[in-house]
């Protein structure tokens, strides 16, 4: 008898095994791609988790820092845009870093894609839990730390559930959802701006054009905090770039979904902050920074009409937690295929067709981090959203460095190579690589965490090194939080190392095309099935 | 090839009595079996690449082992399995009108009514989308 490989080999050439999706390409194409990029940013969720952080650094001059911290991510994404040509690999950082620079820093890339993503759950599972209590008008249980934790488990596990059955919206269901979305926030941004110049709100500013300029920053580590969280807010863009089989059969696509998903994002972030902090202040959106969009959403549309904004909240949450979990488990599965992990982590569910043991796993972890958080942080929102942003500007910044060091050698054939795979992706990861190392400063002052909680109190320097004054009295949560699961990232690479060297003897290369698809990074890499 | 015997293939106890009265059928009318297994990841979520090939991987051995076990029934029947990458319904519809098939064959949702009502049934969209016939073999208890 045939062996099953020979057999398949023979039947199945490769126009069956590699899909032809010319029927799909089309007007759908570009919308669910754009849908695609802006859904997994999550608009609305960002907003209402990040907006009061953005003004406790930088008060009036949010709206700036909307526009500002985009430029990093244009840059990255950029990096994102050339690396992913060559190399699909749903790896993407863990990947394109190994092959940069070699498999150990591959490794820490691809554990910070893993902790980020973690990181992130605590916040989503907080948000979706306090707004479902809101949305019912159960306004205590939303400020109970119990029921809001109680709510936020059931969230993520019925998130994981979802993506392990492998439930997926159909593509017209979530245009529908994301244009409610954007709606909504455009509608709310209308109408607090038109009450703000008809009726005189309490506490109203009129916008002006200082709110847009950033070089009114005060300090340079405002700056730095804020680019930090701001990051966070266009975290996911990427995937209008990188994602979308259907889109990549076209040459243009993906380039015109990047363009217009970005007009769509800037633009909303710069008008909802503008109206946000022209209807009460900066102080008001500081204040409320656990729930700023339901305090804001009560006062601009009134009781009955602000649930609106709340299930608008909730419905991108939902978006932001299923583009979580699945990278989260594809980073895993790339990993273990790689020989980076275990092999179960890349194991393919028989039945629902997902990389099921990845995620289910994921789903347990963000449980158990989640839980613990809520124990320890008197700010779980707070203290998770300033850390991700370690995490966030930590992987990025690789992903831009792996880009310049991959095509070193086809830089300087033209000038469009030079800008776009070399200087765009350079400056994307040195601004990110500062925003990274001044937050490590500015953080471990722990007054400047959002609690004020101070943890590791035996930490005590203050010192002055090249005119620069390192000083810390204890440490702040997002500090630990943030750099600390990166570094435990570094003995569990080298107890893996120890048994298992296969992944390690991989040399970095570099592109010699920036069009021919790259070799495969292990070649003949197979992960069993359950 | 026209009149070929299209059949669904995705490892499961229907699947397997679907697989038995497809053999019969493509025994009878003396046609090919072309056996099936369709999948394609969620685009949400990133990149898929080597998600995707996973899934071919864990295809070629549904359908390695369906044409296996169909040769074992009829040594015979000529049996090709393939691996398409379009979510099932469509991989089946695509390759049955391709080959101008007689008719396709699946197993009903035997085992978790709940989940197909959740997932999508395959042969209740089938018999919503084809022109050509469809033949849904129950669920054998």
């Amino acid at each position: 008898m045939t062996t099953v490989t020979g057999l398949v080999g023979a039947a199945a050439p490769g126009p069956d095994v590699a899909p032809s999706k010319g029927l799909k390409v089309g007007a759908l194409g570009l919308l669910s791609s754009i849908v695609i990029g802006v859904a997994s940013t999550a608009p609305a969720y960002s907003l209402a988790a990040s907006l009061g952080l953005v003004t406790a650094a930088v008060g009036l001059l949010a709206p700036s820092v909307m526009v500002l911290a985009f430029i990093p991510m244009l840059f990255i994404a950029s990096a994102y845009f050339y690396l992913n040509r060559v190399d699909p690999d749903c790896g993407t950082t863990f990947t394109w870093v190994t092959r940069a620079i070699g498999p150990k820093t591959g490794w820490m890339a691809g554990w910070g894609i893993l902790i980020t993503d973690l990181v992130v759950m605590p916040s989503l599972a907080q948000i979706a839990g306090q707004y479902t209590f809101l949305l019912f008008g159960a306004n205590g249980l939303a400020n109970n730390r119990f029921w809001v934790g109680f709510l936020g488990v059931i969230w993520i596990i019925i998130m994981t559930a979802i993506c392990v059955i492998g439930i997926e919206l159909s593509a017209r269901t979530q245009v529908g959802l994301l244009s409610a979305e954007i709606v909504i926030l455009a509608i709310f941004a209308v109408v607090a701006l038109v009450k703000v110049y008809a009726s005189h709100v309490v506490g109203s500013l009129h916008p002006t054009l200082g709110w847009f300029n950033p070089l009114h920053i005060s300090s340079t580590g405002a700056l730095a905090g804020a680019i930090l969280t701001a990051v966070f807010i266009y975290w996911g863009w990427d995937t209008a770039v990188t994602v979308n089989e259907e889109a990549k059969n076209t040459k243009r696509t993906p380039g015109v979904a990047a363009v217009l998903s970005t007009l769509v994002l800037v633009g909303i972030y710069v008008v909802v902050s503008t109206a946000a902090q022209a209807f009460h202040g900066a102080g008001f959106l500081t204040a409320n920074s656990n729930d700023v969009l339901n305090a804001l959403s009560r006062d601009v549309f009134g009781n009955g009409w602000d649930k609106f904004l709340i299930v608008a909240v909730l419905s991108s949450a939902s978006a932001s937690t299923q583009t979580t979990i699945l990278p989260a488990a594809r980073s895993a599965l790339s990993m273990s295929v790689h020989k980076a992990i275990p092999r179960r982590f890349g194991t393919i569910h028989p039945r629902f067709l997902t990389p099921a043991y990845a995620t289910t796993w994921f789903g347990a972890l963000a449980i158990v981090w989640f839980v613990g958080l809520s124990i320890i942080s008197n700010e779980v929102l707070l203290d998770s959203i300033l850390a991700l942003g370690f995490g966030i500007a930590f992987y990025y910044a690789m992903t831009g460095y792996a880009c310049v060091i991959y095509y070193r050698r086809l830089l300087f054939r033209s000038v469009k190579n030079f800008v776009f795979v070399g200087l765009a992706p350079l400056v994307g990861a040195l601004i990110l690589t500062w925003a990274f190392l001044d937050s490590i400063f500015v953080y471990s002052n722990p007054a400047n965490a959002a609690g004020a909680q101070v943890w590791f109190r035996f930490v005590r320097f203050n010192v002055h090194v090249a005119g620069i004054h390192f000083y810390a009295d204890g440490l702040g949560p997002p500090l630990i939080i943030g750099i600390g699961l990166l570094v435990i990232g570094l003995p569990l690479m080298l107890a893996w190392m120890i048994r298992h060297r296969e992944f390690f003897r991989h040399t970095a290369e570099h592109a010699e095309s920036l069009h021919t698809p790259a070799p495969p990074l292990t070649p003949g890499a197979a992960a069993p099935t359950d | 090839m026209a009149g070929d015997i299209v059949l669904g293939y995705d490892g499961t106890v229907g699947a397997q009595s679907a697989l038995r009265v497809a053999v019969a059928l493509a025994g009878a009318f003396d046609a090919t079996l072309a056996i099936v297994f369709g999948y394609e990841p969620n685009p949400m979520g990133g990149e898929t690449s080597d998600y995707q090939d996973q899934l071919r991987r864990l295809g070629e051995g549904f359908v390695g082992t369906a044409s296996d076990e169909a040769r074992q029934i009829d040594p015979t029947l000529a049996v090709e399995p393939l691996v398409v990458g379009l979510r099932p319904v469509d991989a089946l519809l695509e390759t049955a009108t391709e080959r101008e098939a007689r008719v396709i064959v699946v197993g009903s949702m035997g085992e978790i009514p709940i989940l197909g009502a959740i997932l999508g049934s395959v042969p209740h969209k089938l018999l919503h989308r084809s022109k050509i016939p469809v033949l849904v073999v129950p669920h054998p208890d």
